[in-house]
């Protein structure tokens, strides 16, 4: 059987959480290897969540906020993009493939990039294979 | 022609296939034939093949060769329809099934015997250079892409030259191309023969890989867009416009010459401008040469008129009132100018035709850039224009 | 130990087509703590939500899994069924698996397999969840609307009638909107001032609306039921106080300024009322036109003004409002058009846009109602080019809706006040709306002739210097048309104010690709927002007519009721926590929060959350070194179970 990845996500509420609905809305097609976990903003996704994520067999971890400046709660995707720009340099310096880990600012109106960035980063993790360097045996 | 048809939808899927699939966004409002510089003169409809190729519908067979690319209905088309793949793709799908005419058969005949569009001796490619000029080695920055047309046709043999000598004179590191290559087929690929072009394609790629090149030279805006739109490989093209401009701001090219006067006008190249959008440096380049007056058309930079010579056009005949070049010359007349620069072979080619079948050889010149600037420079080449010729 | 009970709903066969929902039940009940596991064909309708009631008793249950749409659907909904069965409503999980699985693949497997991994997520979540008890604050009864064109104005006269105070924003020194700049209106030809200005007055008289122009709103705070609202007063050099409306001032000034009234086509006084029938009748003093404020002298006005009503010491003034509803009607633009140069727009004087042509209709406009061009004459021929900059990919992609009806009308009116031929160049022409199609038919009978194709490009005459030739292809013919005519109308794109975005920005407002501000739902929640207590109306949520946008007005007016109605307002109690004992008192919360929600208590010497600043956004909990903040009902504990649980799939 080929690999299939699985991708973990976790979207804003206000709006990449809206985008990824708007996508299905729109009956836009994607691949089903991504799971979504809806957090109010961007801003509460603590970065252990992406470690754990990995531990937990994540092959990927897309992270989706709303644009920057336009955040629901004002400056709360800006905290995020910092501690998260951090997060990916703690990764690589652990020896994560930088590819696994990516974020996106993607609007409420925006299901199309939602749909576009979901195929973009699956056929990515497919080509990387399965992650192995942080998960945990079950 | 019947008046009642029935759609054949198979064909208007192998149109689809063959490239041609931004047939489906069309919604006929027409900017595109409101936009075309042929729809004025000939019974070339652009609207009217997408619509034929949307239905799949016969009786386009006579007029489907009149797309110049030019892209000007590209640029404006509201609905963003790569309006040029799909001529290519009809023009696939139809000379694939021998619809070719006449006048191309020769053409196609050339690039797939001798490799360039001019019945030329492959071997005698380089003959032009007189061995005064190096080949491109590993290691040098920049291989200089000759044309087939400024190796082949005797009047533009004199642009290479030129290229050549600007080239050497900003002390450029560069070198032409060995025999081993052809055509870049980019009107070939136009014309619709994607077989033959990905055959002469691969054989310059080849080249390019062996020899390690990564900087290509143009003088042609045709190679520079096939290189950068359908070669997809990753070394770097520039125009030599582009180039010169750069250097004469640089100070390693200094035009010196005084032209007292000249009134120069400018006509953009299709490929170089709406393609690869390339509209200042040559207008820097001409308002940097000592005397000379530029002035403009009215139909200038991204409204630019078409020569006709794109598409395949430079090797179709076209009746006199139907000849684009004709107007354009008219155009540039009327603007008190004397010298009609431009930067591209074909242009030249079609706008030399025209000169003398309007018999205003006494009333205009037609120049590259890349000829006025070494006339700047006050060099001469001076060999005998013909001399190089092969053909 | 919880006990658990997972509803499946097909949605007919939204969701059943490619999920096998009978197969996700099956598989539901297998999990930890699942007592019951059902599907239904449609679990939002009255038997549905009965069925999940009556199990909630019969199975005892305590939690609750709704597999369904998106909880930005109908989690509400559910939540009452839980309340409403005596459970607390937070103790309801919603599972997306039509927005998120069932519409977004073909594949029946794999759109099972992925509604199983997050059925078990939520499984894991729910065991996890705990009550939590909803926040009642005192509302605000009165109402922000901001934009005084008709949408505004009808909102606010709406509100005000009911007995609400409201504030009515705008910017521009009268209100009226581009509705005032019009001189008919589609299709029934109705004039516009004549229906517009009694409004505009009655805006003015009502005692319940402060009407406050030259204003802008410059700073929002608050939440729902209870906006906290600074706006900014712009000076006007007059005093409106002492202003008596005599209007001597704008006789003498020999200031001369851009009348933006008349899109530019003339100039006006330095001070001035924009025009006639302007509320409040009040003159301003445009700074830039002003001979004073550029050379240092002059100040005409001040002399000729018995009231004493010139200041030119006026600054700029902030008053802060406090409200509980907003509604945001602030209107379009036109797209510039100079940008595409094939139309000539600002190069030739013979082309004009939608609404400098409306100005020259206007009997209070430049020409006194005269249609002629620029330089006096009267055109003989005259060109409507369609879509110009919309259904344009370059461009907006959008329609912009009102153009085919009013270039109708613009051709009636050019019929009517001249003896010109018109031409209108279209792709396609749409008249839906009531009596539309009617208005259609009745401008082809006077005579107008429709071309068929985009018009592509405006050229100088060759033959007559001072006409211009309008290029295009007649698709029906499939002939080329050089048409010499004297004047060319273009219908603009309409597109967002240019600070829409700041309007956003300011209100929390998210914008579609153009900058249209975005609706909650494009179905259901069309005046709605995702502000809470926020509402739109009118063209600055997609181009409409009058019709629709005074639809719109009430539409918003009755939503912002519902709001200011009444004395308490339940909000949300996803907020923030402290726990005390873990707390390292490094005050990153405090730093961080955008709303000062949490707050050092210097006594106890720990960080304590004000809930009725917080908004939930769970910022603070993840800086929180200690984890000591709990982002109630996204703690880490119930997102990481969850995480778990979609991964394990």
């Amino acid at each position: 059987m080929s690999f299939e990845p699985k991708i973990l996500g976790i979207a804003c509420n206000w709006c990449t959480y809206t985008g990824a609905d708007l996508a299905g809305t729109t009956r836009l097609q994607y691949p089903q290897n991504i799971r979504v976990v809806r957090v109010m903003c961007s801003s509460r996704i603590n970065p252990s969540f992406i470690f754990r994520a990995f531990q937990l067999g994540a092959d990927g971890v897309l992270i989706g906020g709303c644009h920057p400046g336009d955040c629901h709660y004002n400056t709360g995707n800006l905290y995020a993009r910092r501690r998260l720009a951090v997060t990916k340099k703690i990764l690589e310096f652990s020896g994560m493939e930088p590819g696994r880990f990516r974020v996106e600012w993607i609007s409420a109106s925006e299901g199309n990039r939602f749909a576009e960035v979901v195929r973009e980063f699956t056929e990515q993790i497919r080509d990387l294979g399965p992650q192995t360097k942080f998960k945990i045996s079950q | 022609m019947s008046q009642t048809v029935t759609p054949y939808l198979e064909m208007s899927q192998a149109i689809m296939e063959a490239g041609g699939e931004a047939l489906k966004k069309c919604y006929q409002c027409g900017t595109c034939s409101g936009t075309c510089p042929w729809t004025p003169i000939t019974h070339f409809n652009i609207r009217k093949l997408v619509r034929y190729g949307q239905l799949g519908l016969d009786g386009i067979e006579d007029f489907m060769w009149g797309c110049s690319t030019c892209r000007f209905c590209v640029e404006r088309c509201p609905r963003g329809v790569e309006i040029i793949d799909i001529v290519t793709a009809i023009r696939n799908v139809y000379s694939g099934g021998g619809m070719l005419p006449q006048s191309l058969r020769a053409f196609v005949g050339s690039l797939s015997a001798r490799g360039n569009p001019w019945s030329g001796d492959p071997d005698r490619r380089n003959d032009w250079a007189k061995e005064k000029y190096p080949v491109y080695a590993p290691g040098m920055d920049y291989l200089f892409w000759t044309c087939c047309t400024v190796c082949y046709d005797p009047r533009n043999t004199r642009l290479a030259k030129a290229a050549a000598e600007i080239l050497n004179l900003a002390g450029a590191s560069w070198g032409m191309p060995s025999l081993d290559v052809n055509c870049c087929g980019e009107s070939l690929r136009k014309v619709g023969d994607a077989e033959l072009f990905e055959r002469l394609k691969a054989k310059n790629l080849d080249y390019f890989k062996a020899q390690g090149v990564s900087k290509i030279i143009t003088v042609s805006p045709h190679c520079l867009a096939s290189f950068d739109e359908d070669y997809g490989a990753d070394f770097e093209v520039v125009h030599l416009s582009e180039l010169m401009a750069k250097w004469i701001q640089e100070g390693k090219l200094v035009p010196k010459k005084d032209f007292g006067g000249l009134t120069v006008t400018y006509h953009d190249p299709c490929y170089l401008g709406r393609h690869s959008k390339v509209y200042d440096a040559p207008r820097d380049i001409l308002k940097a040469l000592p005397g000379v007056t530029f002035v403009e058309m009215e139909r200038n930079s991204e409204e630019s008129m078409c020569c006709g010579g794109g598409g395949g056009g430079l090797w179709t005949e076209k009746a006199k009132g139907e000849r684009l070049s004709d107007l354009r010359i008219e155009e540039a007349m009327g603007t008190g100018a004397t010298v009609l620069a431009t930067a591209c072979p074909y242009c030249i080619t079609m706008f030399e035709d025209s000169k003398r079948t309007l018999n205003v050889d006494e009333q205009i010149q037609i120049r590259d850039v890349t000829e006025l600037v070494l006339e700047s420079l006050e060099i001469s080449i001076d060999e005998p224009v013909g001399d190089a010729c092969a053909v | 130990m919880s006990r658990i009970g997972v509803f499946v709903c097909h949605c007919g066969l939204n969701i059943a087509k490619t999920v096998r929902v009978s197969e996700l039940a099956e598989f539901a009940a297998t999990l930890p703590d699942v007592v019951v596991a059902k599907d239904y064909k449609f679990m939002c309708s009255t038997p549905g939500q009965e069925m999940i009631a009556n199990d909630i008793k019969e199975h005892r249950l305590d939690r609750v899994i709704v597999t369904a749409c998106s909880p930005l659907m109908h989690e509400q909904t559910f939540r009452k069924v839980l309340a409403a069965s005596g459970l607390n409503q937070y103790l309801l999980s919603i599972v997306n698996i039509r927005e998120q699985v069932s519409w977004v693949t073909h594949d029946i497997d794999e759109g099972t397999a992925k509604a199983k991994a997050l059925l078990n997520g939520a499984v894991r979540r729910a065991r996890l969840l705990a009550p939590l008890t909803s926040r009642v604050i005192d509302v605000n009864s009165d109402v922000l609307v901001v934009g005084g064109g008709i949408a505004g104005i009808q909102a606010a006269l709406e509100l005000a009638n009911t007995g609400k105070k409201v504030y009515l924003v705008e910017k521009n020194s009268t209100i009226g909107g581009h509705m005032a700049q019009f001189d008919k209106t589609f299709p029934t030809l109705d004039c516009s001032a004549c229906i517009l200005t009694p409004k505009m007055d009655s805006v003015l008289q009502h005692k319940n609306i402060q009407l406050m122009t030259s204003c802008e709103v410059s700073e929002v705070k608050g939440f729902v039921g209870n906006f906290d609202i600074t706006i900014r007063q712009k000076a006007r050099y007059v005093d409106h106080t002492k202003c008596n409306a005599c209007l001597a001032c704008t006789e003498k000034c020999p200031g001369k300024g851009v009348s933006e009234w008349d899109e530019g086509l003339v100039k006006r006084k330095a001070i001035y009322i924009p025009f006639p029938q302007a509320v409040p009748q009040k003159p301003v003093i445009d700074r830039d036109a002003c001979t004073f404020f550029k050379k240092g002298k002059c100040r005409l006005c001040e002399k000729v003004c018995e009231q004493k009503a010139i200041d030119f010491e006026q600054q700029d003034t902030f008053t802060t409002v406090k409200v509980g509803a907003v509604i945001v009607a602030t209107g379009y633009d036109l797209m510039d058009t100079r940008s595409l140069i094939q139309y000539g727009y600002g190069k030739y004087p013979g082309v004009y846009n939608a609404l400098e042509v409306e100005r020259l209709f206007n009997s209070a406009g430049p020409t006194g109602g005269k249609v002629t061009l620029r330089d006096g004459k009267e055109p003989q021929a005259i060109a409507i080019l369609h879509c110009i900059g919309s259904r344009d990919k370059n461009n907006y992609e959008h329609c912009s809706r009102v153009c085919c009806m009013y270039s109708l009308k613009f051709a009636h009116l050019f019929k009517e006040k001249t003896s010109a031929d018109v031409y209108q160049f279209y792709i396609d022409m749409r008249a839906a709306g009531k009596g539309y199609e009617e208005f259609y038919n009745r401008i082809i009978e006077e005579d107008v002739k429709f071309i068929r194709g985009k018009g592509a490009r405006v050229a100088q005459s060759a033959d007559e210097p001072d006409r211009l030739v309008v290029e295009a292809e007649d698709t029906i013919t499939g002939k080329f048309i050089k048409l010499p005519v004297d004047m060319v109308v273009l219908s603009p794109a309409i597109i967002p104010r240019g600070d829409a975005k700041d309007v956003a920005r300011l209100f929390n407002l998210s914008t579609d690709k153009y900058g249209f501000f975005m609706e909650r739902h494009p179905k259901l929640a069309p005046l709605s927002t995702m502000s809470e207590g926020v509402f739109i109306a009118g063209v600055c949520q997609s181009p409409k007519d009058i019709p629709d946008t005074v639809a719109q007005a009430y539409g918003a007016a009755a939503e912002a009721l519902t709001i200011v109605v009444k004395d308490k307002l339940e909000l949300e109690a996803t907020t923030a926590m402290v726990n005390p004992a873990s707390c390292c008192a490094c005050q990153n919360c405090v730093r961080v929060c955008p709303y000062g929600a949490p707050f050092f208590n210097e006594t106890k010497g720990v960080s304590e959350i004000n809930e009725a600043l917080c908004k939930g956004c769970g910022l603070c909990a993840s800086v929180c070194p200690p984890s000591a903040i709990i982002a109630r009902h996204f703690t880490n504990d119930q997102v990481l179970a969850e995480m778990e649980g979609l991964l394990e799939f």
